[in-house]
């Protein structure tokens, strides 16, 4: 998840208005477990990404989230028994454990709105973050009078997610290159990720010093910032934020109705 | 400028000695250094001398970092480090990078990377604007603006992490390793800009490993040792010192059983017509290469010319997109890598990226598990004997120096006594004793019968050591005749004092 390079209507929002967005979607996934709700929610996202031509790099996170779902739905059919049962995981005709695990309504209504609830709000999260430079966002969240070392520390890890994972795929390699074989079995499997850990954490720490010293010596902290593109407000951003009320209002209106 | 000519004192160390916490010996021990404005001075020394130490002393680092015990003083134009109220202040009079370019990238554009700094500086959008494009432009980045720093090669990050620092405009600048990763081209735009700066003024203290380039436009150079000054002079005529007491003839090239010629015997590895593309990009266009048996090859080219990325088809990290790679008689495209691991042993960069092990025994008995389960520990002896780091065998591999580190790589792959060694820049990050050992150890190896292909840009290296050096530019090979002797870079090419000479171009005075 980074910032793209491109020409979107998405783009071209102030990073405040996009900002408030991504809030906004959070706010309301929240509020509510309504399926319905949540899923025209999350269709909105999707929606606004297509017409802003970033469709595609939302998509990416499509795996993440029915891996998410596929879990969710798994934990709440083992955990929950509410409403209706509409089957068995395990056949009632096998003998002896035939009847076990009923899957029910309200553990598939759950898992189905955690995800949509999910899907919304890393959609919403994803556009802010591939449509807006980080530099941007530091002078918003400093203007929100956000402490420096929240923002440095929301940018640090926007930048780092892609470095740690070119890190993690060049330790593999070199582990490759000695024959590494993650092990079978689970205990395998855990014992197998030494050789990729060890090195990636030892490493990050070993970047962690330079990276603050960094950060001082280009005077984050002075709270002093000049930003170098005009920043200013445009009309889409005022009929951005109009849209948003109106949704918010509307979407309270149901709520409490 | 010549310290005799004058000029106000930009940065000032008097008597400075620093311990650092938990440690008995002293990094630093008594060192006196001034820098005036508008004056290069080069300090040089071997790995763990105190060089980086005494960038972090001289920044003001240690005071307002470390804990540790700092005696002596230290002033940044006439004041004092102490009087600093942090770094963000001392960040508006002097401008450091570390010898870690990656650790320095915040930003996800290279762009804002080198913008980032002029935010904080309170200019006008016009001089910000007007700064950056002449930044980008002089440090050679300007095509790369858009771009994140982690899809970046480790010259192009160093190169941004100048551009990003050089930017600032600060009357000092310090630099740990400023080229450790450039090729030749690039040291040279470096140099060309650090001179400019120090036209305009700026005090530059440079700390390099290795003598070069940046040596020749120094107007001082000074030799750390133990904490210590050991030695200051000017550079040309210690350079010149350097080539007379170590001539390069050649004579590094190590012995060991006729290497055939290539087209001559079957050959180890063959590579037909191989074309590499990542994600659109042609990394390796149409590419014929054959290493002979116990031959000592150097795929040589600046960065990006696709070295790394034709050796990694050589134990199927990457498999072609088009063509062939035989790798000992084995497929290289559909064997897999655990299979192809017998046969070629790959040493990466940075062996950080390897190690992991409680103890160096086991590091290197990793390797040989994975291959042979019922392996007893006598490959692991002798692979540790071949390096060198037997002594060590029970130590802690990270607490090893740099080179040790390195030599512990090597090892690991040796152990598993594969027939091919490749090794991805195996001197970077040494100084030249340790790039000696390392180069001696490879040297062993051929004479044991290992045929070794190393990837470097430093063509003096492979004009040295290898039998052959294979020349890459854009992902084709441009030369396979044999050494480059009589190519004009290499005149610009770093090299390690005490194994090659380099012919000095003294810098004219201000």
């Amino acid at each position: 998840m980074q910032y793209v390079t491109r020409e979107s209507a998405f783009h071209r929002l102030h990073p405040l208005t996009k900002l408030i967005f991504a809030i906004v979607v959070v706010a309301l996934a929240v509020l509510t477990s309504d399926t319905a709700m949540l899923a025209v929610l999350a269709g909105a996202v999707v929606v606004i990404a297509v017409a802003s031509g970033l469709a595609r790099d939302l998509l990416r996170q499509v795996p993440l989230l029915l891996m998410l779902a596929v879990s969710l739905l798994a934990l709440t059919i083992l955990t929950i028994r509410s409403g209706e049962i509409i089957g068995y995981l395990v056949p009632q005709s096998v003998p002896v454990i035939g009847g076990a695990f009923p899957v029910t309504a309200g553990a598939i209504d759950l898992a189905l709105a955690m995800s949509l609830r999910f899907a919304a709000m890393l959609f919403a999260f994803q556009l802010l973050v591939i449509s807006t430079q980080p530099r941007d966002l530091v002078h918003v969240m400093d203007r929100l009078r956000m402490p420096v070392d929240y923002t440095l520390m929301f940018l640090i890890a926007l930048r780092f997610i892609p470095s740690l994972q070119l890190e993690g795929k060049r330790i593999h390699e070199a582990q490759l290159a000695r024959a590494y074989n993650p092990g079978k079995g689970l205990a395998g499997k855990i014992r197998g990720l030494f050789p990729i850990i060890i090195p990636l954490v030892s490493n990050s720490l070993g970047k962690a010093t330079i990276l603050g010293l960094t950060i001082d010596l280009r005077g984050y902290r002075s709270g002093r910032r000049t930003p170098m593109r005009d920043l200013s407000p445009g009309r889409a951003d005022v009929a951005g934020i109009c849209c948003m009320g109106l949704v918010v209002a509307g979407y309270l209106a149901v709520l409490l109705v | 400028m010549s310290p005799e000519t004058g000029g106000e004192i930009a940065l000032s160390l008097r008597g400075v000695s620093y311990t650092y916490p938990g440690s008995e010996t002293p990094a630093l021990n008594g060192i006196s250094l001034e820098l005036r404005k508008g004056e290069i001075v080069f300090a040089t020394g071997p790995t763990g001398a105190g060089k980086t130490t005494l960038c972090l002393a001289a920044s003001g680092i240690l005071h307002h970092e470390y804990g540790g015990t700092l005696g002596g003083a230290i002033t940044i134009l006439g004041k004092s480090v102490r009087d600093y109220r942090n770094m963000g202040e001392i960040g508006r009079d002097v401008g450091v990078v570390f010898d870690d370019a990656e650790a320095q990238l915040i930003f996800t554009t290279v762009e804002e990377e080198v913008a980032s700094g002029l935010e904080n500086l309170g200019l006008s959008r016009e001089e910000m604007q007007q700064r950056l494009r002449a930044v980008m432009e002089a440090t050679g980045i300007a095509d790369l603006a858009d771009r994140a720093p982690h899809t970046l090669s480790g010259g192009q990050k160093q190169r941004v992490a100048i551009a990003a620092t050089i930017a600032l405009g600060t009357k000092v600048l310090i630099l740990d390793e400023p080229t450790a990763e450039l090729d030749a081209e690039s040291t040279a735009a470096v140099s060309a800009l650090l001179r400019r700066l120090s036209g305009e003024g700026t005090g530059v203290l440079i700390v390099e490993q290795k003598i070069g380039e940046l040596a020749a436009i120094a107007d001082r150079m000074v030799v750390v040792k133990d904490g210590a000054i050991a030695r200051t002079g000017v550079p040309a005529e210690m350079m010149q010192e350097s080539v007379q007491e170590h001539p390069a003839t050649g004579a590094a090239r190590p012995p060991g059983p006729a290497a055939p010629l290539p087209g001559e015997g079957v050959p180890v590895i063959s590579v037909r017509g191989l074309v590499h593309r990542y994600d659109g990009v042609v990394a390796i266009q149409g590419l014929d290469l054959e290493v002979a048996s116990g031959e000592i090859v150097a795929v040589a080219g600046e960065n990006g010319s696709g070295k790394t990325t034709l050796v990694k088809h050589f134990n199927g990290l990457l498999r072609p997109t088009e063509g062939s790679v035989t790798v000992d008689g084995l497929d290289a495209a559909t064997v897999p890598i655990a299979e192809l691991a017998r046969h070629v042993g790959l040493v990466f960069q940075n062996p950080d990226t390897m190690l992991f092990a409680e103890t160096v025994a086991d590091e290197v008995a990793f390797g040989l598990k994975n291959i042979d389960p019922g392996a007893s520990e006598e490959p692991v002896d002798a692979a540790l004997r071949e390096v060198g780091l037997l002594h060590r065998k029970t130590a802690y591999p990270r607490s090893l120096s740099r080179g040790e580190r390195q030599r512990l790589a090597i090892a690991c792959i040796v152990a598993m006594k594969p027939r091919v060694i490749v090794l991805d820049e195996p001197t970077t990050g040494l100084d030249a004793c340790e790039s000696g050992r390392v180069m001696d150890v490879l040297s062993r190896l051929r004479q044991d019968g290992h045929t070794i292909v190393m990837v470097t840009h430093d063509m003096r290296l492979g004009t040295e050591y290898a039998d052959r050096i294979v020349r890459m530019e854009q992902g084709r090979i441009v030369d396979n005749s044999g050494t480059f002797e009589e190519e004009p870079c290499l005149k610009s090419c770093s090299t390690s004092p005490g194994r090659a000479p380099f012919t000095a171009s003294t810098r004219s005075p201000n």
